[in-house]
């Protein structure tokens, strides 16, 4: 996630000619609400609404933290699992998304990562320790009744993939039905606009390169809707000349083959977003193609 | 970059329409306004009613200049209301408002091509203070030998005859409360009260409106009952009695009771759709106790004698209307019509259109136009003709008379902040009718016999909701 954001470590209020910015820190990520308005108040009380959301959803869904319902779901070890309505909804979404995508999104593919760790270095995982770790990849292997889901011992889910584009639309819709002002929010680069700035302005937003960091590489405008951008960035490994990118396939195990370095995709919201850039990059070689078929408003870098 | 679709992937629509799902079924778990883009019923929200301000407090201020053409009536009303919303649903409202109208009203009779004087009871001396010689035209003059003060005034050959003696204040308070008796019932009382030098009126209201069909359907009814008082300081005069100074009566009432039963439907998220009808039956005393009529030469059209008018103290009135809120492209139109009849005879017509377009986020001009059209009530008369039977009931009230109406209109709204909005709305006003019928007696075949009015008005207006 690439756009630019230069944000101070604690919640602010700063201005720029158009109007306020609240910026703070959630979803290990610099997250900003752009307010076209002077009325400091209610931006900073947007702004803490804004903060509020952020936290709640990354408290609910984050996989890094050992007290939340995702934690006690990836450690049942083979119980099932009651879950609250907003987490069945999300469930539910990867559960269809999953079909939709082929396999290819699938929210239990985060065990990967204990074999693959993505540092710069040469440590590729060997086909055995793939193989073995493959019977714990594969949402099929997950029994979800609603409203209780079970997994085999050892599976994780991470709701991660989609966890802070909800955030972002969940957060956008509650600021917009507090204010009339323009409204953008940006969570660590997944944004979101209410409708166009004050006098039909559109929003400008720098794409960040994906090798330097702090260097836009282009500038984008938006008036409607959400942008949010996939990438490769920094994070890979090379072995023998090869590079493995950081994009696993959930079906093999491997990372996939010449993603584009990176993928930014406008849609209405910023789920529809993310998971279009998401899935364009599991294409891989094929991202373009794929992005083309689906007449997807998007830019890729090579 | 304007999002232009072109037909969509397999991917992109499965996408589009699970994540429409996902937050609408969000954005009722927030129990926050609907999210999405602006809808009709959205539009409505935003452009009248404040039940959606959910926890806010709306202050609505405006002040309103009125006048009609040829210095006839000028007004002005200063209003100030303010809306309280619970976080739970209910409203609260309280508004008063001020009317000071002054000049001049047409008096009923027949312009005639001499001039007329006509003499009308005159406050008793200690209250005069409010007609004076100077700026009303007209004279007080105490009848020899009686004590009786008259005030005369005389109205220039071939000129409407207007008073010009007229000065009055208006008081009025609303209040206004309604609950959400469930989630899909919302129960809505009020009263009202409103004072003048010669008038007191008071009434009450209850409605309940249901939403069904997942709130895209609401029924609603209320009633209605209004008990009026006029008492003009010299009493109710009786109809057709000769106009004079001596003119003593008692002070008289009327009693209005109304049904209003409707539904809004909405159509689509661009088109909300409301359907009303309304029955009302009005009884007692509706005659306007200044209002007189010419009794005139049955040859020559002269004026003889000016005679009270006298009006029907029943009256059963009926409509049905039908409004439109269309959200069409950026811009929120409303569009309406509706239809009227009642026992008296009067059947009318009003169409109107509106809509209301953001140049810019902060900054939007409604121009809106309306045209209405009525025929005459059966005892509408320009003049009586003297040596024939009195009719039952006679009235020259252009109000009752035939006439259309079309009124151009441009609102520009400004907001300062998302919840303080600054308005001015500009209108113009012009009845039309017949100004010399067919049949005019005498002299009164040349003379206007058209009284009705034409009008420009000015609403300055300042509204402002805080938490």
């Amino acid at each position: 996630m690439s756009v630019r954001l230069a944000t101070p470590p604690h919640p602010s209020l700063s201005a720029v000619p158009e109007g306020l910015i609240y910026s703070f820190r959630a979803m290990a990520s610099p997250c900003e609400v752009r307010v076209d308005s002077f009325d400091a108040g209610m931006v900073a009380r947007l702004g803490e609404v804004a903060e509020a959301e952020a936290l709640r959803i990354e408290q609910k869904f984050s996989r890094y933290r050992p007290d939340n319902l995702i934690a006690q779901i990836n450690n049942a070890n083979g119980a099932p699992v009651e879950v609250d309505p907003e987490t069945a909804m999300l469930i539910d979404y990867a559960d269809i998304f999953y079909r939709v995508s082929r396999g290819l999104f699938d929210v239990t593919s985060g065990v990967l990562r204990r074999i693959w760790k993505f540092d710069g270095s040469d440590r590729v995982p060997t086909r055995t320790q793939v193989r073995e770790i493959m019977p714990l990849v594969g949402w099929n292997k997950v029994i979800w009744r609603r409203p209780f889901i079970t997994l085999q011992p050892g599976m994780e889910i991470d709701l991660g993939g989609i966890g802070k584009e909800y955030a972002v639309d969940v957060t956008l819709l509650k600021l917009a039905a507090r204010t009339k002002a323009p409204v953008l929010v940006n969570f660590g680069g997944d944004l979101r606009v209410s409708g166009p700035r004050a006098g039909f302005g559109r929003w400008r937003v720098a794409i960040e390169s994906v090798d330097r960091e702090g260097v836009p590489e282009g500038m984008l405008q938006i008036s409607h809707g959400a942008l949010t951008t996939s990438g490769d960035a920094r994070r890979f490994l090379l072995k023998d000349g090869v590079r493995y990118s950081h994009i696993l396939n959930p079906r093999t195990g491997w990372p996939v083959k010449d993603p584009p370095r990176s993928v930014t995709v406008a849609a209405d919201t910023c789920m529809e977003a993310g998971l279009m850039s998401t899935l364009a990059m599991l294409q891989g070689r094929g991202a373009e193609k794929f992005l083309r078929r689906e007449h997807a408003q998007a830019w890729w870098m090579r | 970059m304007q999002l232009r679709k072109p037909r969509r992937g397999r991917v992109s629509q499965a996408l589009a329409l699970m994540t429409a799902n996902l937050l609408a079924a969000v954005g009722a778990h927030a129990q926050d306004a609907s999210p999405g883009p602006m809808d009709a019923a959205q539009a409505a929200s935003v452009t009248s009613d404040t039940e959606t301000d959910l926890g806010y407090t709306r202050i609505d201020s405006a002040v309103l200049f009125y006048q009609e053409a040829g210095g006839r009536v000028r007004a002005i009303e200063p209003t100030l209301t303010a809306t309280l919303n619970s976080n739970s649903g209910d409203v609260l409202s309280v508004g008063i408002v001020s009317d000071t109208l002054t000049g001049a009203t047409p008096n009923g009779a027949a312009p005639w091509k001499q001039s007329q004087t006509f003499v009308t009871p005159a406050h008793p001396p200690s209250t005069t203070a409010t007609v004076t010689t100077a700026s009303g035209g007209s004279t007080l003059v105490t009848i020899p030998g009686t004590g009786i003060v008259s005030r005369q005034y005389v109205v220039a050959p071939n000129t409407l005859p207007v008073d010009t003696g007229f000065r009055d204040q208006r008081w009025g308070l609303n209040l206004g409360y309604s609950t959400l008796w469930n989630p899909s019932t919302r129960l809505s009382v009020g009263a009202s009260a409103s004072n003048e030098r010669d008038y007191t009126s008071a009434s009450f209201t209850a409605g309940v409106a249901e939403s069904f069909n997942q709130n895209m359907t609401t029924a609603a009814a209320s009633i209605d009952f209004e008990y009026d008082l006029s008492r003009p300081f010299f009493g109710t005069p009786t109809p057709f009695a000769v106009m004079s100074a001596d003119q003593k009566g008692p002070v008289a009432s009327k009693t209005v009771a109304s049904l209003v039963v409707g539904v809004t439907q909405v159509m689509n998220r661009y088109w909300l759709a409301q359907l009303n009808y309304s029955v009302g039956t009005t009884n007692g005393y509706q005659t306007d106790p200044y209002r007189i009529l010419s009794l005139v030469d049955p040859t020559s059209g002269a004026p003889l004698q000016y005679l009270y008018e006298g009006r029907p103290g029943s009256r059963i009135r009926q409509s049905l209307y039908f409004a439109n809120k269309l959200a069409i492209g950026p811009t929120f139109a409303d569009i309406s019509a509706r239809a009227y009849i009642d026992s008296w005879g009067i059947k009318s017509v009003t169409a109107e259109v509106s809509d209301r377009i953001p140049l810019t986020s902060h900054f939007f001009v409604e121009p809106e136009g309306r045209y209405y059209t009525q025929t005459a009530a059966s005892f509408f008369r320009n003049y009586l003709v003297s040596g024939q039977p009195l009719p039952k009931y006679a009235s020259s009230d252009s109000r009752l008379g035939a006439f259309s109406a079309v009124t151009w209109g441009l609102r520009a709204g400004y907001d300062i902040t998302p919840h303080a909005e600054l308005y001015l709305q500009g209108e113009s006003y012009k009845q039309t009718g017949v100004t010399h019928p067919p049949g005019a007696i005498g002299g009164l075949a040349t003379q206007n016999l058209f009284s009705g009015a034409s009008a420009t008005s000015v609403v300055l207006g300042f509204s402002f909701a805080f938490y």
